[in-house]
Order: structure tokens, then sequence, then C-alpha cells
């Protein structure tokens, strides 16, 4: 807490010509809250100075104050944006202003637009200071959801787009099962104006993805992405080799989970891949005495094994089997 | 938990994981009891939220805008067991109406402000001399949790200006079809597509919003993995799914007989969305909201409703989510986000809704499309779920 709100507002001579405004809960509230004494204080002052639309540097101050005790209330977040209009406030003062504030707690929807009314003020001159300011929230937290919107906002908005391949490739080496890199990779290939897009990155993504895979066969963020840089149906996934390779590879392994690999593969199926005896071999290794010829089927048996927690969902996708394979 | 912890907003789907200080633990007074227990224990959960009826501590203070959702919480949450007798409903239901925000002559509605209910008695002035609202704060999610109170607390919804909310609603739609949450300016993403959704239900009217633009953001919004982000190119995400999902069941443009019609038919992607939906379901049996991270409570409601929706519960591994559930369920009643953190209102409720999926014989049953109670003699959810007809 700042210093300066130790001392309580009404004794504080730069507010005694203002009457706090208390809130009015009427005769019966109902799920009162047991307001600490500050709180109710400052929120009262509050009420007074945002009811009298005064639009001051005390009142800037004062919102300050009010934010650190509830940073999620956006009427203080609002009244405090028509007070930095109104004093024509250094907009990069309030920068920082937000960061301290997020140091605290940058896990509120009203923070980050408060961030995006001043970067979208400022314009792509500080492209840079918002990829390296989520930069900072995300060493700390590198799946947080609200500084991945904030900073795709600002690629679309300011841009900024020449490192980010190489900023998604440094998260997923520190680790491959953050989800949100993968996301935000995928957000890269196919929006960034310099990659060309998906049909473009597919070939240098799929052999990306393949080394990723084959490094963690467990991981589903990797599998997902492999399977969405088929999706603009340009080159279908069942005619490039490099999928059913993968799979093939993960099951010839005996120290991995293999789930993800033949849910693939079963999708491959189901879209038609004609298997090869390679396929059936690597399916059977794995099924034991199981008597079943259709490979599909197989899959899905070896998978309600493989996958119990889903197993009555793989015993459905057995039962909507059409391909005879 | 600190206050810090942003979970309260219904609609707001924070992911703290620094939650841990326990310095409410002074707050709980309780006497000595044993850790978890086998089974839902609805007389703790009764002692809980009456406590928190009665008075709501301190740490609560940090969520002050939020009030009417955290009475949404409770009421709610006592009404899925079986208890609204433990509030005075006439009460109730007049202190939800306080909130709500009127303009003091139709050419008013023309303004571009929204006419809903207010989040908090702080942000409420009195009307001045031309009968005006000096400062009007209706916010959505806020106007879907007093709808939500009023229906469970027995008040009939038809009685309430709803033209002027309805007709101002309409303000707050953007072009591609998002919601923004309160006129001053907010971020517009799939909760308040949601509010909005589920606000022209509970009032049976849908001329305040644009269901067309509304579903093509919705869309918008689906990732290449089956799930749906917040806003579009964002990562799937529990939360954002729910909203996606439970808005186009709203809407009625899917029904129950999602997975059994021929995909290229749909308008979305139902088998990955379901794939998607079951992988989420961890080993420990619990939910997360996004690939890799850790299980969360909150999901099990908002994932199960997804697939409750989709006609994809049966494949849930429901035994385990139970355990899992148990595991976060609190000696002090209420539920916490992970096992053994200390409980909060947010993941007590959705621990109830949960619950209530699982079809747990003492909670009421849920409308999941809504997020509440099923209360068919009151309109919500007739014939288990809402308007089907594809339009
Ligand atoms: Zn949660």
């Amino acid at each position: 807490m700042d210093s300066v709100a130790t001392v309580p507002l009404s004794e504080r001579p730069e507010w005694s010509d203002v009457v706090p405004l208390t809130q009015d809960d009427g005769p019966n509230p109902v799920v009162p809250i047991a307001y600490k004494e500050d709180f109710r204080e400052t929120m009262d002052y509050f009420r007074a100075i945002y009811n009298a639309d005064e639009r001051s540097p005390r009142a800037l101050r004062l919102t300050e104050e009010a934010l650190r005790l509830n940073s999620g209330n956006y009427t203080v977040w609002h009244f405090r944006r028509l007070v930095l209009e109104e004093l024509e406030h250094d907009l990069y003062e309030e920068m920082n202003f937000i960061e301290s504030i997020a140091e605290d707690n940058s896990k509120n929807y009203q923070l980050w637009h408060h961030r995006r009314w001043v970067a979208d003020k400022l314009g792509p001159e500080v492209a840079g200071k918002e990829l390296d300011f989520t930069r900072r929230v995300l060493s700390l937290d590198a799946k947080h959801y609200h500084a991945w919107s904030h900073r795709q906002w600002a690629l679309q908005a300011l841009g900024g787009w020449e490192n980010e391949l190489d900023y998604c490739h440094e998260l997923l080496e520190a680790d491959v099962f953050n989800n949100s890199a993968w996301n935000q990779r995928y957000y890269v290939i196919t929006r960034s104006p310099f990659l060309g897009g998906l049909e473009a990155m597919r070939e240098s993504e799929v052999s990306y993805t393949v080394k990723a895979i084959l490094a963690n066969p467990g991981n589903e963020s990797s599998w997902r992405y492999l399977k969405a840089l088929y999706k603009d149906g340009t080159k279908s996934w069942i005619s490039d080799p490099s999928v059913s390779s993968v799979c093939l590879k993960v099951l010839s392994r005996t120290d991995c989970f293999h789930g993800f690999a033949l849910s693939t593969l079963l999708d491959l199926l189901c879209d038609g891949l004609r298997p090869t005896n390679e396929h059936r071999d690597s399916v059977k290794a794995l099924a034991g005495e199981e008597p079943e010829t259709n490979l599909a089927n197989l899959v899905c048996t070896v998978l309600c094994r493989v996958d119990p927690i889903r197993a009555n969902y793989w015993a459905w996708r057995k039962s909507k089997i059409t391909v005879a394979i | 938990m600190s206050e810090t912890v942003v979970h309260g907003e219904a609609i707001e789907w924070s992911e703290e994981e620094e939650e841990d200080s326990d310095d409410s633990e002074e707050e709980y007074t309780s006497p000595s009891q044993p850790l978890s227990s086998a089974n839902f224990d609805k007389d703790r959960h009764l002692v809980y939220l009456q406590m928190m009826y009665e008075l709501l501590p301190y740490h609560y203070q940090s969520q002050e805008i939020n009030r009417l959702t955290l009475a949404h919480f409770i009421i709610c949450g006592l009404h899925f067991l079986g208890a609204t007798d433990r509030v005075d409903k006439d009460e109730v239901a007049n202190w939800v109406l306080s909130f709500q925000a009127f303009p003091s002559n139709r050419a008013s509605l023309k303004k571009g402000e929204f006419y809903g209910f207010y989040g908090s008695r702080s942000s409420q002035f009195p009307i001045d001399e031309n009968g005006d609202l000096t400062h009007n704060n209706s916010h959505l999610a806020s106007t879907y949790c007093a709808l939500a109170i009023l229906k469970v607390t027995g008040h009939d919804l038809a009685t309430i200006d709803s033209e002027s909310l309805l007709l101002s609603m309409k303000n707050l739609q953007q072009d591609d079809g998002s919601f923004m949450p309160i006129h001053t300016g907010g971020e517009t993403d799939l909760r308040f597509v949601y509010c909005a959704a589920a606000i022209s239900e509970m009032l049976g009217d849908w001329s305040g919003m644009d269901k067309e633009k509304a579903k093509n953001y919705i869309l918008n919004c689906q990732s290449y993995d089956g799930g749906f982000g917040l806003i579009p190119g964002s990562e799937s995400h529990g939360g954002g799914t729910y909203c996606a999902i439970a808005s186009l069941r709203l809407m009625g443009f899917i029904g129950v007989d999602l997975l059994s019609n021929d995909s290229s038919s749909s308008i979305l992607d139902p088998s990955l969305l379901l794939n998607w939906s079951l992988q989420r379901q961890a080993s420990d049996g619990g939910f997360q909201g996004r690939t890799n991270k850790q299980s969360d409570t909150c999901y099990a409601f908002w994932i199960g409703a997804v697939l409750k929706l989709i006609g994809g519960d049966a494949f849930i591994d429901k035994v385990a989510l139970r355990q899992f559930l148990l595991s976060c369920q609190s000696k002090y009643g209420g539920f916490s986000k992970f096992p053994g953190a200390l409980p909060d209102l947010y993941h007590s409720y959705y621990g109830y809704t949960a619950f209530s999926l699982l079809e747990e014989p003492e909670l009421s049953p849920l409308c999941p499309e809504l997020g509440l109670p099923l209360l068919t003699s009151l309109g919500i959810c007739k014939g288990g779920g809402g308007n089907h007809q594809k339009s």
C-alpha cells in the first residue's frame, strides 16, 4: 500500500473541503460486505469527487488510491480516463502507473482495457513498449490470458510482428507444453504480414512440430497444432507422409504415451487414409490378441485401454466408423 | 484467498494462481473437522452460504463493484441446495430491483446508454433535479445476475420494464457482433454476447440483439483445436467455449442433436469441439480450462455444461470427476479452485452447478445454458432446454 494512504483522507488538509458521499445501502441490505475503514472512506471520497465530476490532479490521485483497493472497479477506471483527458495528462506516465498496478494484480480485465485505451491513443510508436510489457508479464506467467490478448491486439493494431515467431520459439523452448505459445504461433503464421500465410509456412512448421512431437509424444498441444497446419484445405493431411510417419514413429516406441498418435491415426483413417502394412503392424503390436480386422476399429480398441478416462468416447467413435479398412 | 482475487464477476474467468495467502483463515473459525469427505456435504454448504449471505468477509470488498454477482452466487447457490426459504424473497427482490436504471424518457434511449442493472451501490447516485441519472453504470453481467436472482426468488419478470432494457441493450452490440459490457466502454468478448443472450432468453424477447451478427462473432472465436477463445484468435478456453455454445443454443442455432447431425451441415465443427472438450478431463478426474493446465473446480461446470449441451456428457468419467470435486470441497463448506485451497463463492457456486450436472440427488437440477437452477414452473428451460427452433 502507498505510504500516503496510511493517513486517512479525512485528516489530509488537501481534502478538507470535500464532504464524503456515503454509500446508501438502504434499510435491508442483502449480502452486506464487512468493508474495512480505509476502503469505505476512500470509496466515499471517490463518490463525492465522481458525483461532482471534479476532473483535477487530486481526483487523479484519488482514483489511484481507489484502484489500489479494488482494481476491478470499472467505474473508477472510467472516471480516471475522463480525468486524464481533461488534464491532458502524460500518457507515458500513465503506462508506468498501469504497470505498478499490474505488479499487485494483473489478472483483471479492466486494467488491460485501460492499457489498450492508452496504447491506442499513443499509436504505433508504443508497439515495442506493449510487446515489452506483455513479455515481462508473460515471463512471470507464460499462460496469462489477458497478456496474450493484449499482445495480439498490439500486433494487429500497432505492429511489431518481425520477431514474434522467434518469441514463440523461445517460449516453447522454455516449456513445450505451453499451449498459449502454440496458439500464438498459429496466430503469427496465419496473420503476420511478413510470413506469407499458412500455405507458405506449412513445410517448415510441420518439421518444427514433428520434432516437438517426437521429443514429447504425450504433449496434446503439438499434436493439435500439427492438425491445424492443414486447416486451410490447400493440402490434405492424409496425403502428407509426414503426418502418418510421425504417428508410426511414436507407435513404434515403447517408452511413451501412445494416445495422441493413435487418435491422430484414427482421424487420418476416418478422413480416408489408405493404411499400409506398416500401419497395421504397428497398431497390432500394441493390440495384442484383439481379434479385429478393421484397423480403425482396432485403433479405438487400443485407445479405450491407453486412455481409459475417455473409454466411453473411444467406444462411441468405434461405433461411428464407416470406413471399411 | 487474497485480496487480489478477481474471480467474482460471474462471467469473469480469471485464473489466478497466486491466491494462496492464508490470511482469511481467521474468518472461518470452525471446529476441527476431517479434511475431505466421501460425499457432497450439503449441511456444511448451507452453513457456508448462509454465513456469506449474512455478511461477506472483508476480502470481498475488492469485488464490491460486482456485489450483485456475489449475491447471485449465494442466492442461486441456496436454491441449488433447496434452501431459498432461508432468505426473505421479497426483501431480496426489492433490493435487486433497486439497482435497475431507467431512462428519464424514451428519447434518452437513443443517446447510446444502456439501461440495465448496476453492479453495486457504490456506483449508484441519486437522480438529479431533471429526473436524470447523474451516472448510469448499468452493466450486462450485473443485469444477467439481477434477472437470475429475480427468477429464482420467484419474481415475475413480466413486471419489470424490459422494453427500455432491451432497446438500450442494442447500443452495446458492436459491428462485429460482440457486446461491450457497459456503454462507457469496456472489453468486448464472448462473455457479454452470452450475457445478452441469457438476458434475452430470461425476458423472452430477442429484440435487443442481432442474433445473426452475434452468431458470426461466436464462430470467429472457434480455434484450430475445436474450442473457443474469448475473442477471435485467442486460445481455446473453457469459459469462452461455454459462452459460445450456450449462446448458440439460447439463440436457437444449435440443438441437442448437434453430434448426431452430419458434420458438414453444421455451422461449427462439432466433432473437433467434442474431442477438445473431452480432452479437458485430466488424469486427476477434474477439468482444466485450457490444454496442459491444472484442473480447477469451475471448469467441471463450464466444460461439463458444454458437453451436456452438445449431447456428449455421457462420455465424461463421472466417477473420477466426482472424486476431484470432493477433493476441492472445503471442510468449512463451499468449494475451492484447487484441492486443499480455501473456498470462495465463485468456485462454490460452480461446484454446486457441477454436482447438479452429475445429478447429485441433494441438488436441484440445472439449466445448463443459463447456468441456473432449472425452474420449469417459472419458464426457465421449458422442456429442458430453451428455444431450439432454427431461426
Ligand atoms: Zn476456476
